[in-house]
């Protein structure tokens, strides 16, 4: 039981150390075998992810499905606090190609955020 | 008013009574984050109503929706009683067309 807290206390600052691009990164290329990931931390405060996730293996599949097997391994760690934002492409290695840039800040700086798209906000008072 | 416990059935009930259901952080007039922001803009351009969900409304709100459709993030697109998914999805559907489609069909019967 000692050595099982011992264990404990060394490993928590590893995990903590762990929430960040790399760590995304290397998790979702466990679940996407082969895939290319590109991960962009939008705030440099290792909670706010934009992952592009290329891989021939979705072609054919439906955006949720590409997503599904991602969402569920980060929903302990969204719930958790650990990973605030995760904006998800999975891509084929040709959409990735047509897509350019895909890089959304959902905090980022005024309307130019936007893509083309917007609803105005009522003027605050 | 009745009561709103964010109980699944209760949630199942209102993506079934709504064709086009965004649950989001604030309303689609003032959106409270940015990716609510980009899918409500989405939904809006479809020139269908729809209804939308605050999930800041109650505290208890994103967790129990969460647990209920399986889905970790915020916001969360429902049409005819499915989940499409979140703001990059609803994205990627309306410019390849496919959002329009699926709303058409699912408001047809409105």
């Amino acid at each position: 039981m000692i050595h099982f807290i011992d264990r404990l206390q060394i490993c928590w600052p590893i995990i903590m150390a762990m929430a960040g691009a790399d760590w995304v990164g290397s998790e979702i290329k466990k679940l996407v075998p082969g895939a290319i990931v590109e991960v962009s931390d939008l705030h440099g405060t290792g909670d706010h992810f934009h992952v592009r996730v290329i891989s021939d293996s979705f072609d054919g599949m439906l955006p949720l499905e590409r997503q599904r097997p991602i969402l569920d391994f980060f929903m302990p760690h969204i719930k958790s606090g650990v990973v605030h934002a995760l904006d998800l492409k999975c891509m084929t290695e040709e959409q990735a190609k047509a897509a350019g840039n895909t890089v959304f800040d959902p905090h980022g700086e005024g309307e130019k955020q936007f893509m083309g798209i917007h609803i105005r906000r009522p003027k605050e008072k | 008013m009745t009561e709103f416990n964010w109980t699944p059935n209760e949630l199942q009930k209102i993506v079934e009574e709504n064709s086009i259901v965004l649950f989001m952080k604030g309303t689609p007039e003032a959106p409270q984050c940015g990716f609510s922001n980009r899918a409500a803009s989405v939904v809006s351009q479809l020139g269908v109503p729809f209804a939308s969900v605050n999930v800041l409304s109650d505290p208890r709100a994103r967790n129990a929706l969460r647990d209920w459709s399986g889905f970790p993030t915020m916001p969360q697109l429902f049409i005819g009683g499915k989940l499409i998914g979140g703001s990059d999805i609803a994205l990627e559907l309306f410019q390849s067309g496919e959002l329009q489609t699926l709303a058409a069909n699912a408001t047809s019967n409105d």
